[in-house]
C-alpha cells in the first residue's frame, strides 16, 4: 500500500512537472488529504446537491472526501462529530453550523491541532475558521427576492414577508437587505407583516393563510426560506388566489417546480448549490496546502476566479429560478 | 402486583457487585480493549482516553440524578428542560446582571433543585403520574427558557468557567472528578442512608412502605429535587463544554440518560437496581458511542447500535432475573434427549 501510494505520489508528481508551466494557477495535489464534509443534517436535499459537487470535485482535487452529519439538525451532534475528525485526525473539516457559538470551542480545537476549517452557507464564529464560502451576499440576494415578485406587482402593492425564526442569522440579513433596496427601488411598496414558518412547510402554509386572510391587499408574499416559500405557495393555491398573490423565496428547485410551472411562483432565486460544494473542496485543496491567504484571490478551476476578503469568500451573484430554466436543475 | 418484604430489594442490601454488573464491567473492558486495538485514533494514551468522556459525561450526570427517581418508581421527563433552564438562566445572570459565575452556578443548581421541588409537590399533592407531570412542566420549563434566552443566547465564558467543561488535573478531566465524586455520593445515599432505603422501599412496595411508617412523599419529593440538581450541573457542565447556551441544549439529554439508567440494571418499575450499574451503562454506552463515530460510522448507525444494545440487554437480563426460568429452560434442554420434538423446548 504505501509503496503503491508512493508510486502513484511519483507519478502524479512528473505528471504535475510535466503540465506545470500550463497549470501554474491550479493548486497542487500531490499529497492525497482527507476532507469531511459535516452539513446541518442527514438527508436535505440542498446539501446532498453540495455533497453532489464536492464528489466529483474530490476525484481532480486527490481528496480522501467524507460527508457525515448528525440525524437531526443539532449543534451537540455536528460537535461529536468534530471531535471524532480530530482524532482521525483530518486535513480539512468543512461544515455549515447549526449554530454559531457552540461549535466553536470543538472547531477551535480542531485548528490547535492543525486542521483547517472551511465553513459555507452558515457561518460560525470568525476565530473558530479560516475560510467562510457565503452562498450569496446580502444586498445582491435581498435585491433578487424583491425584483423577483415587483415585477408582478403594482409598485405600491402591499408584501408580506413569512420567515423561519425570528433569531435565524441569514433570513434576517435577508429580510434587512430586501427591505432597504425596496426603499430606494420600489419607495411606494409597503411590507404589511412578518410571519414565521420555523422553517416547516405546514406551520408555513397556516401562516400564510393566516396572512393572506387578515390581510386582503397582500399583493405578494416573500418567504426567504426553503419551508417558509413551499408553505406560502401552498396557501396561495389554497385560497385560490393564484395569478392574484405572487410568491418568491430561496427553496431548491425540486421543492417548488410545481408552483413555478402552475405560475404562483414566478422567479426564486437561490444559487447553484452542486457548484458550491465544488468550490467548497477548492477551497479546503487550497487551506490544506497553505496556499490562500486571508486576503487573497485565487481560481477554482471551471468555477471562475474569487477574492477573499478577511477570510469570507461570496460564493456567486444569485441564480433565478423561472419556468424557463428550473428543468436545468434537479436538486 | 405484590412482593413480600422478606425478599428486600437487591439495592437495599449491603452493597455487593450483582451479577449484572460484573457482565457490564467485562463488556466495557472489552469494548474498550476492541476499540483501542481496532480503531486508530481512539485509544491516544490514557490521559486522551479519559478526555473522551468530556463528550458524554453530561449524559452521566443525568443520569446519576435519575437513578433514584427511577427506584422510586418514578420518571422523570423534565431533566432536558431543567438542565436547559439552569444554564441559561447561569448565563443571563452572567451576562445581563453581570453576576460572577462563582455566584451564578450555585444560584442555577438552585433553581434546578426548586424546579425539581415542584415536580414533586406537583406529584405527591395532586396524586398524578409522574409521566404525566413532568412532562407538562418540560413544556412549561423549555418555553420559559427560550423567553429567557432571546434571540442571541450569551456564550464566551470565561476560560477558567470552561475548564469544568474541557479541562483537566493532572490528566483526569474535571468532568470525571466531578462525576466520580457524584456517583460514590449517591450510591452512599442509595445504600446506607435512611433515605435511601426509604427511596427502594417506594419503588418496591409503595402500600407496605407507608404502613411501615415512612413518609412517602417526602421521599418522592427528595428524589425529584436530587434530579432538578443534577439536572441543572448537567446543564452547567454543557454550556462550560460549548462555552455557549442555548434554550434547547438539554433536550438530547433525556433519552441517553434513561437508556443508561435502564441499561445499568435498574428496573424501569422500581425497588432494584445500582449506582454502579449505572455508572457503568454511562461508561459503556459513551465509549460505544465515540468509538463507533472515531471509527467513522455515521451517528445513523451509532443510534441505531444503540437502540440495537438496548433491546439485547434488557431482554437477556429480563431471561436471566426471572428466577430459575431460564436455568431451568437450559437445564431441560440439555438433560433432554435429543430426539425431543423442538416445539417442546421452545415452551
Amino acid at each position: 500500500m504505501p509503496k503503491q501510494s508512493l508510486k502513484s505520489t511519483a507519478l502524479i508528481a512528473t505528471a504535475a512537472l510535466c503540465v506545470g508551466a500550463a497549470l501554474a494557477a491550479a493548486p497542487s495535489t500531490t499529497k492525497r488529504i482527507k476532507v469531511a464534509m459535516v452539513p446541518k443534517l442527514l438527508g436535505l436535499s440542498v446539501f446532498k446537491a453540495n455533497e453532489k459537487g464536492a464528489v466529483a470535485a474530490s476525484k481532480d482535487l486527490n481528496i480522501d472526501f467524507l460527508y457525515t452529519a448528525p440525524v437531526t439538525a443539532s449543534a451537540q451532534g455536528q460537535v461529536e462529530i468534530f471531535n471524532s475528525l480530530i482524532a482521525r485526525k483530518y486535513d480539512v473539516i468543512t461544515t455549515t453550523s447549526n449554530n454559531p457559538t457552540q461549535l466553536a470551542p470543538a472547531l477551535r480545537r480542531a485548528m490547535k491541532m492543525g486542521i483547517k476549517v472551511v465553513s459555507y452557507d452558515s457561518d460560525v464564529s470568525a476565530d473558530a475558521r479560516d475560510f467562510f464560502i457565503q452562498n450569496t451576499s446580502y444586498p445582491e440576494m435581498g435585491k433578487a427576492l424583491v425584483d423577483s415578485v415587483a415585477k408582478y406587482i403594482a409598485p405600491d402593492a402591499e408584501v408580506a414577508i413569512l420567515s423561519s425564526t425570528p433569531d435565524a442569522t441569514i433570513q434576517n440579513e435577508w429580510i434587512k437587505a430586501l427591505t432597504a433596496y425596496m426603499k430606494t427601488a420600489y419607495p411606494k411598496m409597503k411590507i404589511v407583516t412578518t410571519q414565521y414558518g420555523y422553517s416547516n412547510p405546514t406551520q408555513s402554509l397556516t401562516a400564510g393563510v393566516n396572512i393572506l386572510q387578515a390581510n386582503k391587499n397582500v399583493k405578494a408574499i416573500i418567504a426567504p426560506d426553503g419551508g417558509a416559500e413551499v408553505g406560502a405557495a401552498a396557501a396561495v393555491e389554497k385560497l385560490g388566489l393564484t395569478g392574484k398573490v405572487f410568491v418568491t423565496g430561496c427553496s431548491n428547485p425540486d421543492s417548488i417546480r410545481d408552483y413555478v410551472k402552475k405560475d404562483v411562483i414566478k422567479a426564486s432565486p437561490l444559487w447553484d448549490e452542486v457548484k458550491e460544494g465544488q468550490l467548497v473542496m477548492h477551497v479546503a485543496r487550497l487551506a490544506a496546502n497553505n496556499a490562500l491567504q486571508k486576503n487573497d484571490s485565487f481560481t477554482a478551476g471551471s468555477l471562475g476566479k474569487f477574492d477573499v476578503k478577511n477570510g469570507v469568500i461570496v460564493f456567486s451573484k444569485p441564480l433565478v429560478f423561472t419556468k424557463a430554466n428550473i428543468d436545468q436543475y434537479q436538486f | 402486583m405484590t412482593r413480600t418484604l422478606q425478599e428486600a430489594p437487591a439495592a437495599a442490601r449491603r452493597p455487593r457487585i450483582g451479577g449484572w454488573e460484573l457482565a457490564l464491567g467485562v463488556l466495557l473492558l472489552v469494548q474498550l480493549l476492541v476499540f483501542s486495538l481496532a480503531v486508530p485514533g481512539f485509544f491516544d494514551g490514557v490521559s486522551g482516553l479519559l478526555n473522551v468522556t468530556t463528550n458524554f459525561l453530561p449524559f452521566g450526570l443525568v443520569a446519576l440524578g435519575l437513578v433514584p427517581v427511577i427506584l422510586t418508581g418514578g420518571i422523570d421527563l423534565s431533566v432536558g428542560a431543567v438542565a436547559g433552564f439552569s444554564a441559561v438562566l447561569m448565563a443571563v445572570l452572567w451576562k445581563h446582571f453581570g453576576l460572577n459565575l462563582g455566584v451564578a452556578v450555585p444560584l442555577a443548581l438552585l433553581a434546578g433543585g426548586l424546579l425539581g421541588a415542584l415536580n414533586g409537590l406537583l406529584i405527591t399533592r395532586t396524586r398524578t403520574e409522574p409521566l404525566i407531570i413532568t412532562l407538562a412542566t418540560s413544556f412549561v420549563f423549555n418555553s420559559v427558557t427560550t423567553a429567557l434566552a432571546g434571540a442571541e443566547p450569551p456564550s464566551g465564558f470565561p476560560d477558567s468557567f470552561n475548564a469544568l467543561g474541557t479541562g483537566a488535573l493532572g490528566g483526569v478531566p474535571y468532568q470525571l472528578i466531578l462525576f466520580a465524586a457524584l456517583a460514590i455520593v449517591i450510591s452512599l445515599l442509595i445504600t446506607r442512608t435512611r433515605f435511601g432505603r426509604s427511596v427502594v422501599m417506594v419503588g418496591y412496595n409503595r402500600d407496605a412502605t407507608r404502613y411501615s411508617g415512612i413518609n412517602v412523599d417526602r421521599t418522592v419529593l427528595g428524589v425529584y429535587v436530587i434530579s432538578g440538581v443534577m439536572a441543572a450541573l448537567a446543564g452547567v457542565v454543557l454550556a462550560a463544554y460549548y462555552s455557549a447556551v442555548r434554550s434547547d441544549m438539554g433536550d438530547i439529554l433525556l433519552l441517553t440518560a434513561l437508556t443508561m439508567v435502564v441499561l445499568g440494571g435498574i428496573n424501569i418499575f422500581g425497588g432494584e437496581g445500582s449506582v454502579l450499574g449505572a455508572v457503568l451503562a454511562v461508561l459503556l454506552l459513551g465509549f460505544l458511542r465515540q468509538g463507533l463515530l472515531i471509527a467513522g460510522f455515521s451517528d445513523m448507525v451509532t443510534t441505531m447500535v444503540t437502540g440495537a444494545i438496548l433491546l439485547v440487554a434488557i431482554t437477556a437480563k429480563n431471561l436471566l432475573s426471572t428466577p430459575g426460568a431460564f436455568t431451568r429452560r437450559m437445564k431441560e434442554r440439555f438433560s433432554r434427549p435429543s430426539t425431543a420434538p423442538p416445539e417442546q423446548l421452545t415452551k
